[in-house]
């Protein structure tokens, strides 16, 4: 097979041309970023692959709107890095790598901190998007709180480009508190000494709770704990492996998510949410417990695979409303020609 | 007529009102803009709201859905008739404590949710200040918000599936328990779509824990210029506190003169705010707060020493628009929002227009993430007056629109604000929003006529031909 042209606009307009003409002429295109979440789904081979590593530039940082309008291309980390000299953050996940904001915003993967700051989703106030036939459509607003017309700005989280190549996004910053500290618990029910914890998380090692504050407050709310305290907030990486997964259950099964895990499985399990991140060595296991996910109401969804293993749906049971999911990509993408495949259902 | 008599034929005829003045009490929700409805429907259950949804299709009849009716922007108005689809009866309330989540009818009082899910120690976040009367139906169309949505977001945050009847009266649940369902996410584009995909029976919804410790302080300020710069400051210092509400002195002076609080009239502007958390956490937070307020000139600062207190704070705010009958009969309240780095000079400008055309303008808003609520107090009977204070509108959204605003911050679009639509988004935007709208309600049955200006749907796309010298 011939390998994919790769292709790195500059600005929005050469973008909307090239997708003018993937559209008129049946081209498929990948859009990427990172590179981070590309293992999501069974996408198609595309003719064309769009790299975002041109569209970076901070459009508009107001720091006393808490509020960032960035390129999807710039980097997670760069951002967090440069956000953290005025005590801010996106809350987009900790230890990012390589993900660029438009890579979080499609895939909605989230912050470890989502229990008490709201996952990707809802961090989202405006996006811009060139849709699959070259239109170039904004949504949402600028400001923190906004319900002029359909919601349009979050339904790209988590859409995996299918509506369009997000080319800027406007994110609701939060500001970090001047305390914070690192509380080692001997269990998750522990945690319930603390009425809205800003996350709890276990892993092989052991389960942590995570506190900010004032000064006051930190320090007197980790006296009540026996365990040992660190101060800051030490945040794990996610579990690495061949085959990366996301269990996603309603937040009182995350205990027994944990317990199901085979031994050879890494994971960190956010409490009081109910997403365990893990990863194994092979998929030994791993259809027992989708089994019991889906039958709680939950998923189990392959972040990552080795390259040719695709003996089982990535996703699972097909979500309900795939009829209508297909024809609001229509909307967007007529021609169907973009990131074919990431989504559920063969979308 | 056909449509009344299939309606009572699925509802029974005590569920269906067609008598005149039943039709007229259910002509318009709380905006100013009147419709006329064929039949009023009262379906009992989710079947027969799908039941209603086949006939209206069939028949080519309008439905809009309404809850208490308590919305501003005449999202529930039957301005082109048809069948006003009530939800009120869908009223069960299943709460998950385990899960921190409860499943709600469309029917229930945002109030009740948060009183039914007390003994489990939980609530409901959003607050809007009608919550004695809203509905969480009308709270899921129009993603509404509240004083404590500064910290928690507005219902799209705590709305995690939803039970919807949808064109050709198929029923459908988007979302789950579980956290970022998969596929596209149908359950955050119905959040807010205000009655126009498909109509909410029932939505899973998160509830949070009540926080042990509350401390809510009222602040008194020479002017609304260093109540607004402490807020700013508040927020960057890394307090974001539960909520931060504004009022200037006229509305003070109006809610005084009938709740008898204590609240200083003579401040030129009233800062409340409230912080949450653990006992200890809120009196250093409430500690913050007050030394950035004196350090802005604070004439006051009062912190409520008890529940009571504390009500009879929030009641005074929560009641402002009912203080306005002492003033004139009507109101016209508006929702817009702005940057909150642009509030002050928002204000002053806001404050220009009504000074000029002799209108009687208060202000209660929240100040915390920039939502403004500009109230002009008129007698509508007076038809000069009544286009005076319209226009007078028109004037303060398009002022919030050149300072980087919004055209809604919390009340939704409807009818008001549709025609205004064209002057915040591109023809190629709201056609984009108009194609969503096709896919859901290809037949055009859902509340038509409200959220997208007519012509929506013509933006004349070329394909983007590519220009000399571009890559290809």
């Amino acid at each position: 097979m011939r390998a994919p042209e790769v292709v790195t606009p500059v600005g929005v307009e050469e973008l909307a041309v090239l997708l003018g003409r993937a559209t008129r002429e049946g081209l498929s295109v990948r859009v990427v970023g990172g590179g981070t979440h590309s293992g999501y789904g069974s996408p198609e081979e595309p003719d064309i692959v769009v790299s975002t590593a041109k569209l970076a530039a901070v459009d508009s940082w107001e720091p006393d709107d808490l509020t960032l309008v960035v390129g999807p291309g710039a980097r997670v980390a760069d951002m967090e890095a440069m956000l953290s000299e005025r005590g801010q953050s996106m809350v987009l996940p900790e230890h990012p790598g390589d993900a660029t904001i438009g890579g979080v915003v499609a895939a909605g993967v989230s912050s470890l901190r989502r229990g008490r700051l709201y996952p990707t989703r809802d961090r989202v106030l405006e996006t811009v998007v060139v849709t699959g036939d070259g239109r170039v459509v904004r949504s949402g607003g600028r400001v923190v709180k906004n319900v002029t017309g359909y919601d349009l700005s979050r339904f790209h989280v988590g859409a995996f480009g299918s509506l369009g190549v997000i080319v800027s996004v406007c994110l609701k910053l939060w500001p970090a508190p001047p305390a914070s500290a690192t509380v080692t618990l001997s269990d998750p029910g522990e945690a319930n000494l603390v009425a809205r914890p800003l996350a709890v998380l276990q892993d092989r090692e052991g389960t942590r709770l995570y506190l900010s504050g004032t000064d006051a407050e930190v320090e007197a709310l980790t006296s009540r704990f026996a365990g040992s305290v660190a101060p800051g907030l030490d945040w794990p990486e996610d579990p690495d492996g061949p085959w990366r997964w996301s269990l996603r259950v309603p937040p009182a099964f995350t205990s027994e998510a944990v317990d199901r895990l085979p031994e050879s499985w890494d994971y960190v399990a956010l409490h009081g949410v109910g997403e365990v991140r893990a990863a194994s060595p092979d998929d030994e296991g791993a259809m027992a417990i989708r089994e019991w996910a889906e039958s709680r109401g939950g998923r189990l969804v392959v972040v990552d695979r080795p390259e040719g293993q695709a003996s089982f749906d990535p996703w699972g049971r097909p979500p309900p409303g795939l009829d209508l999911q297909r024809k609001l990509i229509e909307a967007f993408d007529p021609a169907r020609v973009l990131n074919r495949g990431f989504l559920p259902g063969g979308l | 007529m056909d449509v009344i008599r299939r309606l009572r034929a699925a509802l029974g005829d005590h569920n269906v009102m067609v008598e005149p003045l039943e039709l007229h009490l259910y002509s318009k929700d709380a905006s100013l803009m009147r419709g006329k409805p064929t039949a009023v429907a009262f379906p009992q259950d989710t079947e027969q709201v799908a039941e209603v949804v086949r006939i209206a299709e069939q028949t080519g009849t309008p439905i809009v859905a309404r809850g208490a009716g308590t919305g501003l922007a005449a999202g529930a108005s039957p301005t082109e008739g048809g069948i006003v689809v009530v939800t009120t009866a869908i009223q069960d309330i299943d709460i998950d404590p385990d899960n921190r989540t409860a499943w709600v009818g469309a029917g229930v009082i945002n109030l009740d949710l948060s009183h039914a899910a007390a003994p489990h120690g939980l609530y409901f976040a959003p607050d809007p200040s009608s919550q004695q009367a809203c509905t969480i139906g009308g709270n899921v169309a129009n993603n509404s918000g509240g004083p404590h949505c500064l910290a928690e977001g507005n219902t799209t945050s705590h709305v995690l599936a939803v039970e919807v009847v949808l064109a050709g009266g198929e029923v459908a649940v988007f979302g789950s328990a579980a956290p970022d369902p998969i596929g596209l996410d149908l359950r955050g584009l119905v959040v807010g779509s205000e009655g126009t995909l498909g109509i909410v029976t029932r939505a899973l919804v998160r509830l949070l824990p009540v926080e042990p410790g509350i401390r809510t302080l009222l602040m008194g300020f020479p002017d609304v210029i260093a109540a607004s710069a402490t807020v700013s400051q508040v927020i960057a210092s890394g307090l974001v506190p539960a909520a931060l509400e504004m009022m200037d002195q006229r509305m003070t002076m109006a809610v005084e003169n009938w709740l008898h609080a204590g609240l200083p009239v003579e401040a030129g502007a009233v800062l409340l705010a409230e912080v949450t958390g653990e006992e200890e956490g809120v009196e250093s937070q409430a500690e913050v707060i007050a030394s950035i307020a004196r350090a802005n000139g604070a004439t006051s600062v009062e912190i409520a020493q008890d529940p009571e207190h504390r009500a009879l704070l929030w009641k005074g705010r929560k009641s402002a628009f009912g203080a306005i009958a002492q003033l004139a009969p009507d109101y016209y309240l508006h929702d817009a929002v702005v940057p909150r780095t642009r509030l002050v000079e928002t204000m002053r400008e806001i404050y220009a227009i009504a000074d000029r055309d002799d209108l009687v303008m208060l202000n209660v808003f929240h100040a915390g993430d920039g939502n403004l609520h500009p109230l002009i107090a008129f007698d509508a009977s007076d038809p000069v007056t009544y286009e005076k204070v319209r226009k007078a509108g028109d004037e303060i959204v398009s002022l919030c629109l050149r300072n980087g605003g919004a055209l809604s911050g919390e009340h939704g679009i409807g009818l008001e604000k549709r025609e205004l639509m064209g002057s915040y988004f591109e023809p190629v935007d709201l056609d984009a929003q108009a194609r969503l709208k096709e896919v859901f309600d290809p037949g055009g049955i859902f509340n038509p006529a409200k959220v997208l200006p007519q012509g929506s749907r013509c933006f004349d796309f070329a394909g983007g031909r590519p220009p000399e010298g571009t890559w290809v």
